[in-house]
């Protein structure tokens, strides 16, 4: 029997299935950093950070941008469910921008507005960097 | 003659009505598939969550979170009710406002109070009309109801039950079960229980030997983020079901008002002819009687 050398990504979302395709690496933000994946990974269960994720196709790389959610991975498949994924197109450089005012407007008194904002702010500025790549 | 006019008047009058009637049929059909559609792409994400919170507290243990607890000392409920915003769409409000009633005067007959939180503006119509007071009116969801937009109820929802200020979340709308059949129900999606997260959970993953998993952060963590996501995914469900059965109801409506516009354009025309050939079997009399009457 040939090597396996792929295994299977999907990325869901509420709304729908962002992607669906085999693969031989991917890269994902996890909640403490980025991490990659490749075929044969042990079983894991973690959480995703907000970030762009990185994966590779037979076609080339392909970049999604990811916002919080889980990572699962059992049997060569990785599955993504996130509250809210887009491509890099659907992306829209002046729509991040004004997140990003928005953003740095928020308030920071509280805790969990500070946090909040942050978030806000990361979002926004990967959103702007994706959009201008791509 | 005036008679005859009449009928004529009228059954135009239901051809246009027919017109209208079918048009709306054809768009609902429509959107139905795009709300349909829209409704199947939420389950893969309901359905894997709740396979993970399965894995999770299986591997967590007996777990212990605020969303679980179920207070017995407060006595103030909370009821989402999802009504349309649009009328024209048979027994579709009727059926959810009804359940909605019904599961208030229960609560009130436990002796708690509802907070109603009301979508879509027939209901607030209609409860406007009982005279019944509603904290949160909701209006500007529309057809498509995006996740953004769910997520901010969803989230004032637990932060009110986190502190304590309600005992349990429902949420009434009409469930879609098959394209044939909807029912109205009252579903409670706080505090989220075992069997909850249960229910959905395929069999062939219940006989699946649970996996050993690494986790990362630790599975106590990771449940604190995953059951908050269980309950806006769950609330988001709720509302992309009521827009499909919304449109199946309105369907079925509009075919139901096209088929008896039909029925009435044949009766109508039947009545004309009638009348019409009255008319000229008179006349015939009258020139056969007069020409009788100079021979």
């Amino acid at each position: 029997m040939a090597k396996r050398t792929t295994f299977q990504c999907s990325v869901i979302t509420p709304e729908r299935a962002v992607l669906e395709c085999e693969t031989t690496s991917v890269v994902f933000p996890a909640h403490d950093g980025e991490l990659g994946v490749l075929v044969n990974r042990s079983a894991l269960l973690c959480r995703v950070g907000i970030g762009a994720m990185r994966i590779q196709q037979a076609s080339g790389m392909q970049t999604l941008f990811v916002d919080g959610g889980f990572a699962q991975i059992v049997d060569n498949r990785l599955t993504i469910l996130t509250e809210q994924s887009k491509k890099p197109e659907e992306l829209n450089t002046e729509d991040a921008e004004q997140a990003l005012v928005e953003a740095l407007a928020m308030d920071m008194v509280e805790d969990a507005a500070f946090t909040a904002r942050q978030r806000a702010v990361k979002r926004a500025k990967i959103q702007i960097r994706l959009s201008k790549a791509k | 003659m005036a008679n005859r006019r009449l009928l004529v008047k009228r059954r135009r009058a239901v051809r246009n009505i027919r017109k209208i009637t079918r048009t709306m049929q054809l768009i609902a059909t429509a959107r139905f598939q795009a709300a349909f559609n829209r409704a199947t792409a939420t389950k893969p994400y309901t359905e894997k969550l709740t396979e993970l919170a399965d894995d999770l507290s299986r591997a967590a243990g007996d777990v212990e979170h605020p969303l679980m607890r179920e207070p017995q000392d407060v006595q103030r409920s909370c009821l989402v009710t999802i009504s349309s915003m649009r009328g024209l769409c048979g027994g579709y409000n009727a059926g959810v406002l009804r359940t909605a009633v019904k599961h208030l005067i229960e609560q009130e007959a436990l002796g708690i109070q509802t907070d109603i939180s009301m979508v879509g503006k027939k209901g607030i119509n209609f409860f406007k009309f009982l005279k019944r007071p509603m904290v949160e009116q909701i209006t500007h969801l529309g057809d498509k109801p995006a996740f953004e937009d769910v997520e901010p109820i969803a989230n004032a929802l637990m932060d009110r039950f986190i502190k304590g200020e309600i005992r349990s979340v429902y949420v009434s709308y009409v469930k879609f079960i098959s394209a044939a059949k909807q029912q109205p129900v009252v579903v409670r999606i706080l505090p989220l229980s075992k069997e909850d997260t249960k229910d959905n959970v395929t069999e062939a993953h219940e006989a699946q030997a649970s996996i050993d998993y690494e986790f990362s952060p630790a599975p106590k963590e990771l449940l604190d983020e995953l059951l908050p996501a269980t309950v806006r995914a769950r609330l988001f469900q709720c509302f992309t079901d009521a827009i499909v059965s919304e449109q199946i109801a309105r369907m079925v409506a509009m075919k139901a008002a096209t088929d008896a516009s039909e029925d009435m354009i044949k009766l109508l025309t039947q009545q004309y002819n009638r009348a019409r050939q009255t008319a000229i079997t008179m006349e015939l009399l009258d020139i056969v009687g007069g020409s009788n009457a100079l021979k």
